[in-house]
């Protein structure tokens, strides 16, 4: 997460139009580019990137340091290919580039591609690389392309002479099959001093070698968490679902002898994904008022918990919109995801069998206080508990408002 | 236009003259072409510690005896003097040029600027010596950018300690940095009489 202002030389020479990377150097080297950009403005939202064209008819600025990525990409359409690179004149400008940014607490940093043979001395590298270190701008070789016999020794001695405490590198790329972004992306131009930007480079490692589908559901968390996060919430809440039909027959079976009978407790539960809250909340069947009531389950509990009350909340509520009225204490940023579910879950209970099934599973004390027992959040000895416990025993039609009423949650 | 102390330094107390170390904001204080990152750091420290070199000195790259420290102060502050104290055998710079509530100059801003004051040092192995500032040019500095272009025959320069003597105000020399513009100017805002106004914006 190192604050940087970055300058990047884009090689335009007529070496470029050779095809041994694919499509051409060029475009090759536009796609690194990209990826490059992108990178750097991902690691720390204040870092700027700026670029120039070395080739042609002169080095060329085409956009001065900015953290606009959209403005960044739009510089690279409708660069023409020719000329001759003149690589002292592109890093001298560059560096006058990085002098005026605006934000000079950033450190400063050149990004040099070549791919076309160099004719300068080395010397006269090595002293533009000591000018360099002296006023602490960091550098970044790409050789590619061309492979003369002088050229990797003249970037190498370039690169060394800039070089303090391991700021610089110098990648060297052959042509091959495999992209020149792809190659880059595990040098330490993407992946940075040691820290900072591995994140964005694993996850793009991993979409190219995957494919887009390398991340579950297709979807990238990094790109759309909020997205990633619905799909597996409902991924969850469906398996639950289902495992609760599964087990709601098993039961059927075996529960046909319990008697008819007033159930007092409704919940609406939400299956609780790895990051998001979730509550359990019992309703007052009868009134509206709503009991706050929370608790923690894990999917096993879920299910049969979700089984039973559902099939109780459906006979006793037809108008079940009313238990839409949740309260979510926790739910920040997920309220209305959370909402969704509910209703979703709602809908998948409604059509549940008869009721008397059901009633009869809540008439047994027992089976219904082992479950609140297995409850991480509840304890059998709190007093509203009991009374609940209490009111299932007696059958009774009159809802205990009083235990509906309370508002605390417990967790 | 420098002068050494005329007493003895055991009674009188130059500690506590030498305090303007303290409203350095030491964290931002970075130099260029120094050999080890941050070594800086280790040359602002109070006067009797001057000639301790135990926590590292400043030494520039090895070939090039050019330095160029900024110092930014936590609030303004007048210096009166600056004492520099350099390393042996050649080592010591030379030449000091200062600029005043600048940042971001590099050295080639620094070869062509006008400094508002420059000096010609001696060695000053044992830190006795202090060159005087023109007061009045250094009444509120906010930053303090000094400029060692030379030494005195060495590959690379040292400096050990850098002392400044002056006083602090509480004041800070900020540019203004919450501003918002208005196109048009909003009435809500502005409270005024009917009377006097020639347009009744609604």
């Amino acid at each position: 997460m190192v604050l940087e202002a970055t300058m990047i030389c884009i090689d335009n020479s007529e070496w470029m139009r050779n095809g041994d990377y694919a499509p051409t150097r060029f475009q090759a080297q536009a796609d690194a580019i990209n990826l490059v950009c992108g990178c750097k403005t991902q690691s720390n939202p204040e870092n700027t990137v700026g670029l120039l064209t070395m080739g042609a008819k002169g080095v060329r600025v085409l956009v001065t340091p900015t953290s606009d990525l959209g403005k960044i990409l739009a510089c690279m359409h409708g660069l023409e290919i020719g000329g001759e690179l003149n690589l002292v004149s592109g890093i001298q400008v560059a560096q006058l580039a990085l002098k005026h940014r605006q934000n000079k607490n950033q450190q400063q940093r050149i990004i040099v591609f070549v791919g076309s043979p160099i004719k300068h001395e080395k010397k006269l590298l090595e002293a533009i690389g000591k000018t360099l270190k002296k006023n602490s701008v960091a550098l970044d070789v790409v050789d590619f392309g061309e492979s003369d016999d002088g050229k990797s020794e003249k970037l190498g001695a370039l690169v060394a002479a800039v070089n303090k405490n391991g700021n610089s590198h110098i990648v060297n790329i052959p042509p091959g099959p495999a992209a020149l972004s792809d190659a880059l992306l595990s040098t330490p131009i993407f992946t940075g001093d040691g820290d900072g930007g591995s994140g964005f480079a694993a996850a793009a490692a991993a979409a190219a070698a995957g494919g887009l589908s390398g991340f579950e559901f297709g979807v990238d968390p990094n790109l759309d968490p909020e997205l990633a996060l619905a799909l597996r919430v409902s991924m969850e809440e469906e398996r639950a679902r289902q495992e609760a039909a599964a087990k709601k027959a098993a039961e059927d079976a075996a529960k046909q002898e319990k008697a008819n009978g007033e159930d007092l407790e409704n919940g609406v539960m939400m299956v609780e994904p790895v990051n998001t809250s979730m509550m359990v909340e019992p309703v007052n069947t009868s009134t509206p008022s709503k009991d706050d009531r929370r608790h923690d389950l894990t999917d096993d509990e879920t299910a049969l918990l979700q089984q039973a009350l559902a099939m109780s909340m459906d006979d006793a509520r037809p108008d079940s919109e009313a238990v839409a009225d949740t309260n979510m204490v926790d739910a920040t940023a997920d309220q209305d995801l959370a909402f969704a579910l509910q209703m979703s879950v709602q809908e998948n209970t409604n059509d549940t069998p008869d009721q008397s099934e059901m009633s009869k599973v809540l008439e047994d004390q027992s089976f219904v206080s082992s479950i609140l027992n297995s409850l991480p959040g509840v304890d059998p000895n709190d007093p509203s508990v009991k009374d609940l416990l209490a009111s299932l025993q007696n059958q009774t039609e009159q809802k205990k408002t009083e235990d509906k009423s309370e508002k605390e949650g417990e967790k | 236009m420098s002068c050494t102390h005329d007493h003895d330094c055991e009674d009188h107390n130059c500690a506590a003259d030498w305090s303007l170390y303290k409203h350095i904001n030491l964290d931002q204080v970075t130099a260029l072409n120094e050999s080890v990152a941050g070594s800086i750091k280790s040359v602002f420290k109070a006067w009797d510690r001057r000639l301790d070199n135990s926590e590292g000195f400043l030494e520039s790259n090895e070939g090039d005896p050019e330095l160029l420290v900024f110092i930014p102060f936590t609030s303004d502050v007048k210096i009166k003097s600056i004492s520099v104290v350099g390393g042996a055998e050649g080592t010591s710079p030379s030449k000091m040029r200062a600029f005043i509530n600048r940042d971001g100059i590099d050295f080639s801003d620094a070869q062509n600027m006008q400094p508002v004051q420059e000096w010609e040092l001696t060695e000053n192995l044992q830190g006795i010596l202090e060159y005087q500032t023109r007061y009045p040019r250094f009444q509120s500095v906010g930053s303090l950018t000094l400029h060692f272009p030379e030494n005195f025959g060495a590959n690379a320069t040292q400096i050990y300690y850098i002392g400044l003597r002056g006083e602090a105000t509480q004041l800070k020399r900020d540019a203004v940095t919450n501003v918002v513009y208005e196109l048009y100017p909003n009435p809500s805002e502005h409270k005024s009489s009917d009377v006097g106004r020639f347009s009744h914006v609604e």
